[in-house]
């Protein structure tokens, strides 16, 4: 263990630091969403994967996290796990004070309709719904009465305002993903979960998409957690946590497109020597 | 290709047992059917042909004409005549008997025979009887009879008891002699057997010097054929000879064309019904299934194969499913078969049947049909299919090109009603035989509901607006969802929803058009009949004729009618219906509904050669008044009848109206009894029923009822049968519960992601349950609603072709909004199991689902 450290001293960038080997108490964080030594297994015996390796983390109220690592890393299980569309093998969650890992599948299901808003790689609409009957579709499965103002911010913060009344297929791709991303803003989320939001997109619109997000977090200090391997997406977060093998490895700040990518390929060697699995 | 049709059956379970329930009822129907009916024609023919044995020609007397009834015959013949056939060259011995219909009495209650006859019969000399006595002996003295084993056993009969035996004399009080069984069984299907002496039954049934039959038995070393055609010269014209084989035949048929199939042909109907209702679920199962395997038929193409590969794959799968389907339809059928014997077995009317009768035909017919209608349906689905380019497999959520035959469906459809619509009106207006008009009606109905289910995609979204307005309205975003679900593919809910539509459409018309008959029938009975009483037989038959003379005697009576009807061929050509009747006493107790300037005054001039002619038989034969047609009746004899007045009465007195006397020449003496007595009374008439059942005890089969309570059980009676006709039509509706279920089972496998993402952003599992069974009611509720419209269409047009015949078209509103519920009930229970597959939607695989 000590000497994986001191490899990784060399190559830790300045931004970062190394994630602290005991977690901080729950009590009094200001974090909106809290988790402590998350474990998730899949498969059982020799076919057995632990996907997460305990992983510990807290994120800050109106902070863009993004979460980074190779594929297989477990940065989509983590996700799942912080939005308790997934349950850990072993720790626990907190999403705005409430333990979600000990809530029941009713609860749980409440409060992610109340407190969490998700945006995903496929935009997911329906396809029967118009873009505006898809954007307050949240309100609408809670019964909820509609805040006409901010809609209306919000129509405008996506520049959606003469396609709300069009089907998703007759929209592009990147405005899909726009009416998801109020959709998930509609509610007023205590926090986003965002996968691979770009993932489908070109460059140009995952630039704009990425934009959209950026002001969300800061305009509406919304927090949001995003799931990228896409070095560009990641540029516009406040925060770059690299997983690798089911652990947090590096938790940076703000960080420029080639200090990732200088961090993803010094974590790849890492990874590569054989001597950065701590998952083992 | 084909191993990849059944792997790919195999593969999906569900859906395939779901589509392949679908043929399985409808093919079951059929096969159920021809078992059934089989049995009882072989039950039958096993009954006449043991009846038969020991007797090499029969001889009856031959029918004037023949016609409407099952076994017509020309009466009785002379009992001289027996001594004529002794004397032919090549009789060994012959034997008259006579046969009669009558009614058991024990303890004073008259024996229930649950619908089957009351057999009573002379007893026959050994050699032609097939009764084999396990108790006592058969009836030497007058006054004594046999009982068939079934009817001692069933009311704890003894050899020396005393039972009374309904005759047309009234009742006798008869000791039991002995006890039999006809040939090895206690009954025939569940009729009552009694032998009584010779002398007895010329008595009791008015066939004094007569005989119903002579049996006869040749000499060793003489054909029957050749002992025949000896007796066929030998015995005057009216004797009709028959080799025993050749009257087991005509017997056979007659039974067989009587019952056999009239019942086959109402119970095919309702399993075409069912098997077209599955016709729509699979066209729309594989419209769904090619719809979502476009990818794997684009890699199939992109891996070379043809497009007639990929063609043979899907009809090889829909073939596979249909042999599959049908093999176990047959299955079912014998078992339906079996429960429906079991089931008249417990109500004590066992149907006499000859173990299961699985005969090629009934193999070949479920086959061809369900088999056919496989391949017909998945037909349109394997075409588009084929038009699936090789580059699909590299786009996701590539979609079907348009079919070449949705680009013509408006004209496909349009044909389709048009010429259904033809078919239809020839079946009513043009003259054939009742077969081939079924057959045309039919055509037209299945046609147009074809035409209606490709033009249903049009009217799903503002159908499905409008029914789904409650829902939207109150049940909030769940409501909303599954409005939307319903209307984002309007082809595929427009098929779903014809299925039940069918179902729905046939079981409205036979409402609408029931309450037509009942309300015309029932009001016809209630403005014509001017009586207090009605006396009618059991079960539709006639009642002794003296027991007019008893209701007469009936103090509180103060007059009483017979009605006479009977079976006449009218100048040489068809038959219609002759009715008998005293002008005097029936007269004042009949509301004539006279046309032409006719009053009550006519009855007084009809007598001998004069004839009153209802409104249909006057057009058909011409006639007015004035002039005169020949009717001949089964005696034998021809009347030149002469026209006096016209009445419209199409429900009661069809045909024409003579006086008693010359009923009397038409009609042999056994024939002569009435349908109906009516009687008048001042007193009141619940104290007069009383007093005329009390006296008809004498008369077991005769029911007697006031007026008011006789039209409660007529309406009873039809009530019954629609009970019968919607059970049977229930399986239709359950087919079409089957295509729902399937049709959401693929949809919410379609919306996997969909799901998916409501329920991460927070659509709990009892919303997406009511999303899925709001879809589903919608759904069943369209159908609901083209099938009442449909349904009420066709029984008016019916209904408005039948009004001469007296069907008035009324529309049973309250039972139409019952249908309606029942509709959005099946769409409840269509979808209890693909609600809980949408609940149940793993959220983490479905997001990465693709």
């Amino acid at each position: 263990m000590s000497d994986v450290r001191q490899q990784g001293i060399e190559i830790v960038p300045q931004a970062c630091e190394r994630p602290p080997s005991t977690p901080e108490p729950v009590v009094g964080a200001p974090a909106v969403v809290v988790a402590r030594d998350l474990t998730r297994r899949y498969g059982t015996g020799d076919a057995a994967v632990d996907a997460l390796g305990g992983v510990s983390i807290d994120l800050a109220r109106g902070r863009f996290t993004a979460i980074m690592g190779p594929s297989g890393s477990g940065k989509s299980t983590l996700m799942h796990v912080l939005a308790g569309l997934d349950n850990p093998t072993s720790g626990a969650v907190w999403i705005d004070g409430v333990e979600i890992t000990a809530l029941k599948e009713r609860q749980l299901t409440q409060l992610r309709r109340d407190k969490v808003g998700f945006i995903f790689q496929t935009f997911n609409l329906l396809p029967m719904l118009t873009a505006k009957e898809n954007l307050v579709l949240p309100l609408t499965i809670a019964g909820t009465k509609l805040d006409e103002a901010w809609l209306a911010t919000l129509v405008d913060a996506v520049a959606l305002g003469d396609r709300l009344g069009h089907r998703p297929s007759e929209l592009s791709g990147g405005q899909q993903q726009r009416v998801a991303i109020a959709r998930a803003l509609v509610s007023r989320p205590v926090v986003i979960f965002a996968d691979e939001p770009t993932g489908n997109l070109d460059s140009k619109t995952g630039d704009e998409v990425l934009g959209l997000l950026r002001r969300s977090a800061g305009e509406f200090g919304q927090t949001i957690v995003m799931v990228t391997h896409d070095a560009r997406a990641a540029t516009v977060a406040d925060r770059i946590v690299f997983l690798q093998d089911g652990r947090i490895e590096l938790d940076c700040g703000r960080m420029s497109r080639d200090e990732i990518y200088d961090t993803i390929k010094s974590l790849e060697a890492t990874s590569e020597r054989g001597d950065g699995g701590p998952a083992r | 290709m084909i191993r990849l049709s059944l792997r790919d059956l195999w593969g999906r379970k569900l859906r395939t047992a779901l589509t392949m329930l679908a043929i399985v009822l409808g093919v079951a129907m059929i096969a159920g059917t021809y078992v059934i009916t089989d049995q009882i024609d072989n039950g039958f023919h096993n009954i006449f042909e043991k009846a038969a044995v020991g007797t090499d020609v029969n001889i009856t007397r031959k029918a004037a004409f023949s016609g409407s009834d099952v076994f017509s015959s020309g009466g009785a013949l002379p009992v001289a005549l027996l001594d004529q056939v002794r004397a032919v060259k090549g009789v060994a011995d012959a034997a008259g008997t006579v046969e009669a219909s009558g009614a058991v009495v024990v303890n004073g209650k008259s024996v229930s025979t649950g619908g089957a006859p009351t057999l009573v019969f002379s007893t026959a000399p050994p050699r032609f009887s097939q009764s084999k006595y396990i108790a006592g002996a058969a009836p030497a003295r007058d006054g004594t009879v046999a009982i068939n084993a079934k009817l001692a056993t069933d009311k704890h009969l003894q050899v020396g008891d005393t039972i009374g035996l309904g005759t047309e004399q009234g009742q006798q009080q008869v000791v039991i002699s002995g006890i039999f069984d006809f040939g090895n069984s206690t009954s025939i299907g569940g009729a009552t057997l009694v032998a009584t002496t010779v002398a007895d039954a010329q008595r009791w049934y008015n066939q004094e010097g007569q005989y119903s039959a002579i049996s006869v038995a040749a000499e060793p070393g003489v054909t029957p054929d050749t002992l025949a055609a000896r007796l066929k010269t030998a015995l005057p014209a009216y004797a009709e000879v028959k080799t025993s084989a050749q009257s087991v035949a005509d017997n056979t048929k007659a039974v067989s064309d009587a019952i056999g199939n009239v019942l086959r042909t109402i119970l095919l109907a309702f399993g075409g019904v069912a098997v077209i209702v599955g016709a729509f679920i699979i066209f729309n199962a594989f419209s769904i299934t090619v719809a979502q395997r476009i990818r794997e038929f684009a890699m199939l193409r992109s891996l070379g194969a043809t497009r007639r590969q990929v063609l043979a794959s899907v009809i090889g799968e829909a073939g596979a499913l249909g042999l599959i389907a049908s093999l176990l339809g047959i299955a079912a059928g014998i078992g339906i078969a079996k429960g429906i014997n079991a089931l008249f077995h417990a109500v004590g009317a066992d149907i006499p049947t000859s173990g299961i009768a699985l005969a090629p035909r009934t193999i070949v017919v479920s086959l061809v049909v369900g088999i056919g209608v496989a391949l017909l349906a998945a037909l349109a689905p394997a075409l588009r299919a084929t038009r699936v380019p090789p580059v699909a497999a590299l786009h996701e959520g590539a979609t079907l090109p348009p079919s070449v035959v949705s680009r013509y469906s408006p004209i496909i459809a349009a044909v389709a009603a048009v010429v259904g619509g033809v078919s239809l009106a020839a079946g009513m207006f043009v003259h054939g035989t009742t077969a081939s008009r079924l057959f045309e009606m039919g055509l037209g109905a299945v046609l147009i509901f074809v035409a209606v289910a490709m033009v249903a995609k049009h009217v799903v979204r503002p159908l499905a607006s409008v029914i789904g307005w409650p829902a939207a309205r109150f049940a909030g975003s769940s409501g909303r969802l599954a409005r939307e679900n319903a209307t984002r593919n309007p082809a595929r809910t427009a098929a779903t929803a014809a299925a039940l539509m069918i179902g729905l459409a046939v079981v409205v018309f036979v409402a609408v058009f029931a309450q037509g008959f009942k309300t015309s029938f029932v009001s016809a009975v209630d403005r014509s009949v001017n009586a207090a009483i009605v006396v009618s037989g059991q079960s539709g038959g006639t009642i002794p004729d003296a027991a007019l003379a008893t209701v007469r005697a009936v103090p509180g009576v103060d007059q009483a009618a017979g009605v006479y009807s009977a079976t006449t061929q009218i100048n040489d050509g068809s038959t219609a219906s002759m009715t008998g009747v005293d002008p005097v006493t029936f007269g004042p107790m009949w509301r004539f509904h006279w046309l032409k300037g006719g009053s009550d005054a006519l009855l007084g001039k009809l007598t001998g050669g004069a004839a009153l002619v209802e409104e249909q038989f006057a057009a058909k034969y011409n006639l007015s008044k004035g002039k005169s047609f020949v009717a001949l009746g089964q005696t034998g004899t021809k009347q030149r009848f002469t026209v006096i007045g016209e009445f419209r009465d199409p429900t009661l007195l069809t045909g024409f109206t003579v006086s008693q006397n010359a009923f009397d020449r038409l009609v042999p003496s056994n024939q002569r009894d009435p349908f109906y007595i009516i009687a008048s009374s001042s007193a009141d008439p619940a104290q007069t029923e009383a007093a005329v059942a009390t006296a008809l005890k004498a008369f077991p089969t005769a029911k007697v009822q006031t007026k008011a309570d006789y039209t409660a059980s007529l309406k009873k009676q039809v009530d019954q049968l629609l009970t019968l006709i919607y059970a049977l039509l229930a399986v239709s509706v359950i087919i079409s519960v089957f295509g729902i279920v399937n049709t959401l089972v693929l949809s919410v496998y379609e919306r996997t992601r969909e799901i998916g993402m409501l329920r991460a952003i927070g659509t709990t599992r009892r919303q997406m349950r009511r999303i899925v069974r709001y879809e589903s009611v919608i759904t069943s509720i369209i159908g609901g609603i083209l099938g009442t419209v449909l349904g009420v269409l066709f029984a008016y047009v019916v209904s408005t072709r039948l009004a001469s015949q007296g069907i008035t078209f009324s529309v049973p509103w309250g039972q139409l909004v019952v249908f309606l519920i029942v509709a959005g009930f099946v769409g409840v229970i269509a979808a209890v199991l693909p609600a809980r597959r949408a609940a149940r939607v793993n959220i983490l695989d479905a997001i990465h689902y693709e």
